[in-house]
């Protein structure tokens, strides 16, 4: 019973994978991975790994999946041209498809023929007697987590400070800055700085053109004045 | 549950796959993100069908697996806020999330239709 | 037994000096010439040159003298300089005066120092004054180092550097274009006489373990019951190098070309000097010589061969010097006939007359070429005698003697060759024959040419070109050669005179090893009698022809014409020297050529040259695809880093 529920769940994480890689829509393809991970959480519970299966749903699922999803509203990428592409095979050139296949063939391959040399002497051993109720016990999860492993954890909440602070930073929206000044702005400095006349090109001016865009990174006193996304942010919200 | 572990490998194979496709071939960088998301997700499945694989061989179980798992999904957390607050500056910035319709140099002065990516001399 | 004497290196050295001080003379003069003086300090040069000359001989006739005050001192040496010192070879350069090389010396030193006072009005004017006496005191010197040097590679140097500055000095008026092609001509044809010569050292060297050249003189008797196969491959190599220096056939084909230089170095490097190097050698290592019959046979037929060669092409040349060049390939041809019949004295003697005789023919066409504003065309020359009457009358005494008419030295020593040739026997029986013929040949064209030249009617145009007779510097010279030439007769004298022959006397101790080699097995001694038929012979012979030859071409050039007509092909023949030049030109040259042509244009420019800039080529050419790939497009470089991350995955499990 357990054999056929794993197997459906297995077609199932196929299935959404493959929608989320062929998705029309990036809002289509976060909700295929949402689908995948439901799957690869079941599969986990049924391998017995029953805290994983529940962390997965709480992060993944929970956490990120939610991120995806306000991002993808954020940018408002209703509009198909800003979005969406249409995922055809026939339009990559086949040496990209050939290469991207072989490269996803060694993996793959890789994979299913693999054998390994089990993990290392020493490594943390969960007490045999208490295998069937769970392979991924909290206690002793948690007594060599904050024993042995205690430095990449303390590093790892590390991490997740630095990932605040950089997100935070990087997401910072620029403040509309009067005419004159000069002070830098992060992450891009702006060439001429004229308060009036953003406003009005941000709205006649087409949602995007490509040769501004290429041009952005050039010298920026070659831009004409109307060439600051900066100033259009407003737009965007 | 008497799954054999290579069936487990093949089904994080697959999910691999994938997200490698989708990661090489998709233009949208919303949906590469998501494509790495499933090949961090087939990671962990790896992991964790290897520690269940000699789990038992002297009846005992192996917990640098899961903890290994703990650990990726917290860094795919990470990752995946940076990436997005990547994606909403470069949105900003260029007010697209195609890849490869914003070019680091610029090759000529006139511009073709915004979804379809400048003609590249060779593909490689 | 030896005696030492150090102020031999100064007889060598001297010269030297003079070459450097009048290079630096030339350099000097270019510099004042650049900036417009009027006169120049070049015009020193022959002082400087002359007096280094003069010194070189004086010292020349001291160390002669020093020898012949003394019965037993045989040979003054000097210090020895180590040059080379490598385990158990040893090679130490010194100069070493014997009786031979101080005959060698005096003639070298005597001839050169008239030759180069007589340069001194001949090159007046020339922008090359003093390089021109830079080089030919350069030349002494190395002439000098050739005959006094003690060992073969001594020897060696001066004979390389005789060829050298034969090269400089056949190429001085490089401007004009054909000097330098004959420079180069004759330095490569020498080159090929070097390398033999080379071998011939290192067969020497293996088989006598030393290369001096009175030891291995010495040595050879013992040496000779095992090695004789090794003793002939040396003998015949250096007679191969003899052949390149001294003209012989087939290497003599330079000759003739190298009369592109200056008249005065055609008479004392290709008439008196470096082309009796080839004697010289043969004389000083005679026992090596002596001891090879196949190589004195060798020896001999080429001799006669180049003897027969060189006379005959004389017979039909316009060119006054080409004719005394031709003689004087034959004239060498006697002095190696002379060599392969054991006769060394006869071949010395001969060699010393020649190079009074023929420095005064030389010189004496050079005042004609002179006193004619650089004609040499005798056919457009003619009653010259009237003219140039000092420069007539030294002439007819050169031409005498070339003829071997009696009491002329020609005579003297031409028989004593003949003589020898005749009492050897066996093969030189025909060879006296060709000799004979040759001989014969000498006086027509000798006479020949002095009709064409200052006899019968003037055949240039009188009103433009006004011939007159050359400045004492010039003709000084050619007086005191033609006294020479007269009576250098009596250095040898027959035996049947009942007179000391001097110079086989003064030689004796010289060639008395290969005579004791040689006449054990050839016992040759003329009977009284036969002595006095051929003296007879030889002079009818000479003089019969000489008349001929006078005769035929006193009204001019008409019977040259004549005979081309009776026979067109013969006369090519001998107008173009047995058409040896064209058939090397043919066969040798154009495909050599060829070669490096094809080796030019296939092998470097399209091989090796398209292997560079192919590599260039290909490296641009891979940049170009290359770069390429950084083509700004994030996606690519994903999926190059997958498609990395893949193969290395793929390596990790198969390596």
């Amino acid at each position: 019973m357990a054999e056929v529920l794993f197997y459906l769940l297995a077609a199932g994480a196929v299935v959404f994978g493959v929608g989320v890689v062929a998705a029309r829509m990036p809002i289509f393809s976060v909700l295929n991975l949402l689908g995948t991970f439901f799957c690869v959480a079941g599969v986990y519970l049924l391998t017995g790994f029953q805290f994983l299966a529940v962390t997965q749903l709480l992060v993944y699922a929970g956490a990120i999946m939610v991120l995806f999803l306000f991002v993808i509203m954020l940018l408002n990428l209703h509009d198909e041209s800003l979005g969406g592409t249409l995922m055809s095979l026939t339009s990559l050139p086949p040496r990209t498809l050939a290469l991207a296949s072989a490269t996803a063939g060694v993996f793959v391959l890789t994979l299913i023929f693999a054998s390994g040399v089990g993990p290392p002497p020493g490594s943390a051993v969960l007490a045999a007697a208490r295998i069937d109720e769970g392979l991924d016990q909290l206690v002793p999860l948690a007594e060599v987590l904050f024993t042995r492993y205690a430095l990449p954890f303390e590093a790892a909440s590390l991490l997740l400070l630095a990932t605040m602070v950089g997100v935070i930073m990087l997401a910072k929206r620029d403040r509309p800055r009067a005419k004159g000044d000069t002070s830098a702005s992060w992450p891009w400095t702006p060439a001429v700085d004229d308060g009036a006349e953003p406003v009005q090109q941000a709205e006649t001016a087409p949602a995007l053109e490509p040769g501004r865009s290429r041009k952005t990174h050039e010298g920026t006193a070659a831009r004409p004045p109307a060439d600051k996304p900066g100033e259009r942010a407003g737009s965007v919200q | 549950m008497n799954v054999p572990t290579e069936h487990l490998l093949v089904l994080s194979a697959f999910l691999f796959g994938l997200g490698i496709l989708g990661f090489l071939l998709r233009r949208n960088v919303i949906i590469v993100l998501a494509s790495i998301e499933l090949m961090l997700n087939s990671a962990n499945l790896v992991l964790l069908a290897g520690s269940r694989h000699w789990a038992g061989v002297e009846g005992t179980g192996f917990l640098e697996g899961p903890i290994l798992v703990l650990f990726v999904i917290l860094v795919a957390a990470a990752e995946a806020a940076i990436g997005l607050a990547l994606i909403i500056a470069l949105f900003r910035l260029k007010q697209s999330v195609i890849l490869g319709s914003s070019q680091s140099y610029e090759v000529a002065a006139d511009s073709t239709s915004p979804s379809v990516p400048p003609p590249s001399p060779t593909r490689p | 037994m030896t005696e030492s004497a150090s102020y031999l290196w100064w007889i060598v050295f001297v010269p030297l000096l003079g070459s450097v001080l009048c290079g630096a003379l030339h350099l000097r003069s270019l510099t004042q010439r650049r900036a417009g003086a009027t006169r120049e300090v070049g015009a020193f040069a022959p002082w400087v040159a002359c007096g280094a000359m003069a010194l070189a001989f004086a010292l020349s006739v001291l160390a002669f003298l020093r020898l012949a005050g003394s019965d037993d001192v045989l040979a003054l040496e000097s210090s020895s300089w180590a040059w080379l010192d490598a385990g158990s070879f040893e090679l130490q350069l010194s100069m070493v005066v014997d009786r031979l090389s101080s005959v060698m010396a005096l003639v070298v030193t005597g001839v050169g120092l008239l030759i180069h006072v007589y340069s001194a009005g001949y090159m007046r004017g020339d922008p090359g004054y003093a390089k021109y006496f830079a080089f030919l005191n350069l030349f002494v010197f190395a002439m000098l180092l050739l005959v006094l040097s003690s060992n073969l590679m001594g020897l060696f140097i001066g004979w390389e550097g005789v060829g050298l500055c034969s090269y400089l000095l056949i190429g001085f008026w490089y401007e004009k274009g054909w000097p330098a092609e004959a420079g180069q001509k004759a330095f490569v044809v020498n080159r090929i006489g070097d390398a033999c010569f080379l071998l011939g050292s290192f067969i020497l060297l293996a088989v006598f373990g030393t290369l001096d050249l009175s030891d291995v003189g010495a040595a050879v008797p013992t040496v000779l019951a095992d090695q004789s196969a090794w003793i002939t491959a040396g003998a015949l190599l250096l007679f191969g190098g003899a052949c390149g220096k001294s003209a012989q056939f087939p290497l003599f084909t330079w000759l003739p070309d190298a009369m592109a230089g200056p008249t005065p170095v055609s008479a004392l490097i290709h008439a008196a000097t470096m082309v009796t190097a080839g004697v010289y050698l043969i004389v000083r290592l005679n026992p090596l010589f002596a001891a090879s019959a196949t190589a004195l046979a060798v020896i001999g037929v080429i001799g006669a061969l180049t003897a027969l060669i060189g006379a005959s092409s004389a017979l039909l040349q316009n060119d006054i010097k080409k004719v005394l060049a031709y003689s004087t390939v034959s004239q060498l041809g006697y002095m190696f006939l002379a060599l392969s019949s054991g006769a060394w004295i006869a071949a010395i003697f001969h060699l010393t007359t020649h190079a009074f005789f023929k420095a005064l023919l030389f010189l004496g066409s050079g005042s004609v070429i002179h006193g004619m504003h650089e004609e040499q065309d005798m056919r457009k020359m003619g009653g010259l005698r009237k003219h140039m009457p000092t420069t007539f009358l030294t002439f007819l005494v050169g031409a005498a003697a070339l003829s071997g008419l009696p009491p002329f030295s020609g005579y003297w020593s031409k028989d004593e060759i003949l003589a020898h040739t005749f009492g050897h026997g066996g093969l030189w029986s025909i060879l006296w024959i060709v000799g004979v013929v040759s001989a014969a040949m000498t006086a027509f064209y000798t006479w020949r040419m002095v009709a064409l030249t200052f006899f019968g009617k003037e055949r240039f145009d009188v009103a433009h070109v006004h011939p007159h007779e050359s400045p004492a510097s010039m003709t000084i010279p050619l007086i005191v050669l033609a006294v020479l030439a007269a009576g250098g007769g009596l250095l040898g004298l027959p035996h049947v005179f009942h007179v000391p022959h001097v110079l086989a006397n003064w030689l004796e101790p010289v060639v008395a090893p290969g005579a004791q080699l040689l006449f054990d097995e050839h016992a040759a001694h003329l009977s009284g009698p036969v002595e006095w038929s051929l003296l007879a012979f030889g002079a009818l012979v000479a003089l019969y022809f000489a008349h001929r030859g006078f005769h035929t071409y006193k009204a001019g050039a008409a019977a040259d014409a004549a005979y081309a007509e009776r026979s067109p092909a013969m006369a090519s023949f001998l107008a173009g020297a047995w058409k040896i030049d064209e058939a090397y030109t043919a066969r040798i040259v154009e495909p050599m050529g060829r070669l490096a042509r094809f080796t030019y244009d296939q092998v470097d420019q399209r091989g090796i040259d398209g292997v560079v800039n192919g590599t260039g080529r290909v490296t641009l050419g891979l940049a170009a695809r290359v770069r390429l790939w950084a083509d700004g497009d994030v996606k690519h470089y994903a999926l190059w880093v997958g498609a990395g991350a893949a193969a290395l995955t793929v390596l990790l499990l198969v390596a």
